[in-house]
């Protein structure tokens, strides 16, 4: 394992992020203008979209990419599910759920540097990977509405609500999950992916490929720098429980996506890649829709342990760790 | 000149994500014109950096009548009622109008 912590750590997109988390702590004045950070984001999306698709086109889905579906589906509804009962011992009901849903989704960028690094250790994975991840982001959500719908109508029938309830259906809901920008962008980038195949591939290359690795260096200086900023809010806002939950809970996580995986006998990439995305914890499209789905969650708790705790203990630490753990649960 | 006509100014901050939600609450008081300006900042919603629509504010200036203020504050107030973190602020304001009022 520490030969995988030293290259990735080694890794020129994982060291600006470093960098950007030492300027941050420093307090820097160093920004990235936010509309060209917001296009870095998309721009990862829909790259990782158009690799993904091409790659699904040349593989196509067989058994191991069903099976690989199979458990993605599983781990998105089996994590929200255990760890709303783990956070109801520690924060309310709402903000319980609103945890379970952040912590359910996924990250894309913990993604793309799992990708980066099982590329780095030459370990194939399959394209069907990114359908996984796509699969992964809204079971956590639905979920999350559902439990935090149930807590408010039982507060109605108690007589302890304060005000009335949101006037929201769970057909909004869905419209929001599903339409979310993100979330879109990267199932059209799949789609037009797969439909042009290894020549969308190839045209696509210099932008998609060729630039790919300096772009997510500067994506990871910004993350850096939020994850500095949150850091410092992280200290005002998360008590001993919820750190704990922000930091264990990942690997734990892994460690049931990489059981479920021997299980399914999921090649060591793919198994990585599950493990890595059950892992990880949505800090875009889970937090918007969470904010407007379950207004009474707060958005310091949910947003910050996302992205000041568990984001950096992924990228830095996580991926090598789950890698090494699925040589062992899973095999070669 | 036209003579100054006095109305209210109401200025809504809030994230990012509830822009929609809000907008679509206050067309349906009625209301046709506002002004959105992105913003960041700090509060009980933790640091809001603008990198992200989740981290990001947005101030909602919206002009109105004193008539349609009420209205619009109740389905504001609903929302906050609600649990969404909006901030509603009123002040009273002199305005050039666009087109002279009609004499009587």
């Amino acid at each position: 394992m520490s030969s995988g912590l030293f290259q990735n750590l080694l890794d020129p997109a994982i060291l600006f992020f470093v960098f950007g988390v030492a300027a941050g702590l420093i307090r820097s004045n160093l920004e990235i203008p936010p509309a060209i950070a917001k296009f870095f984001s998309l721009y990862l999306l829909v790259s990782l979209g158009l690799k993904g698709g091409a790659s699904l086109a040349a593989g196509g889905l067989d058994a191991t990419a069903i099976m690989a579906l199979m458990a993605a589906v599983i781990m998105a509804a089996l994590v929200p599910a255990y760890s709303f009962v783990i956070l109801r011992r520690i924060v309310s009901p709402f903000d319980a759920a609103a945890v379970a849903a952040t912590y359910g989704s996924v990250s894309a960028v913990t993604f793309i540097a799992s990708q980066q690094f099982l590329t780095q250790q030459g370990v194939a994975f399959g394209g069907h990977m990114t359908v996984a991840m796509v699969l992964m982001e809204s079971p956590a959500i639905i979920m999350a509405v559902l439990l935090a719908s149930a807590v408010r109508t039982r507060a109605a029938h108690q007589g302890a609500s304060d005000g009335p309830l949101p006037a929201l259906s769970m057909r909004k809901v869905l419209h929001e999950a599903f339409t979310d920008g993100a979330h879109l962008l990267l199932i059209g980038s799949l789609l037009i992916g797969w439909a042009t195949g290894d020549r969308g591939k190839e045209i696509m290359a210099p932008f998609t490929i060729d630039i790919f690795k300096g772009i997510l260096a500067f994506f990871l200086l910004e993350m850096g720098l939020l994850v500095a900023r949150q850091l410092r809010e992280s200290q005002a806002r998360l008590n001993g429980g919820l750190l704990a939950f922000a930091a264990i809970m990942p690997p734990v996580n892994a460690c049931v996506a990489l059981g479920l995986a021997a299980v399914l006998g999921l090649p060591r990439g793919d198994a990585t890649l599950l493990a890595a995305l059950s892992a990880s914890a949505s800090y875009i499209v889970v937090p918007a829709i969470v904010r407007y789905a379950i207004p009474e969650a707060r958005p310091g708790i949910y947003f910050t342990m996302a992205l000041a705790v568990t984001f950096p203990f992924n990228i830095l630490l996580g991926i090598p760790l789950y890698f090494a753990l699925s040589g062992w649960i899973v095999g070669q | 000149m036209r003579p100054l006509e006095h109305k209210k100014l109401l200025t809504l901050i809030t994230s990012g994500d509830l822009q929609r939600l809000v907008v679509e609450t206050l067309r349906g008081c009625g209301v046709g014109g506002y002004t959105v300006v992105p913003a960041t900042g700090a509060g009980s919603n933790g640091l809001q950096m603008g990198f992200f629509d989740c981290d990001s504010n947005v101030v909602i200036y919206v002009i109105m009548s004193e008539e349609r203020l009420q209205r619009t504050l109740e389905e504001i107030d609903r929302l906050m009622r609600g649990g969404y973190r909006i901030k509603a602020l009123v002040s009273d304001i002199a305005i050039l109008p666009r087109k002279p009022q009609a004499k009587a």
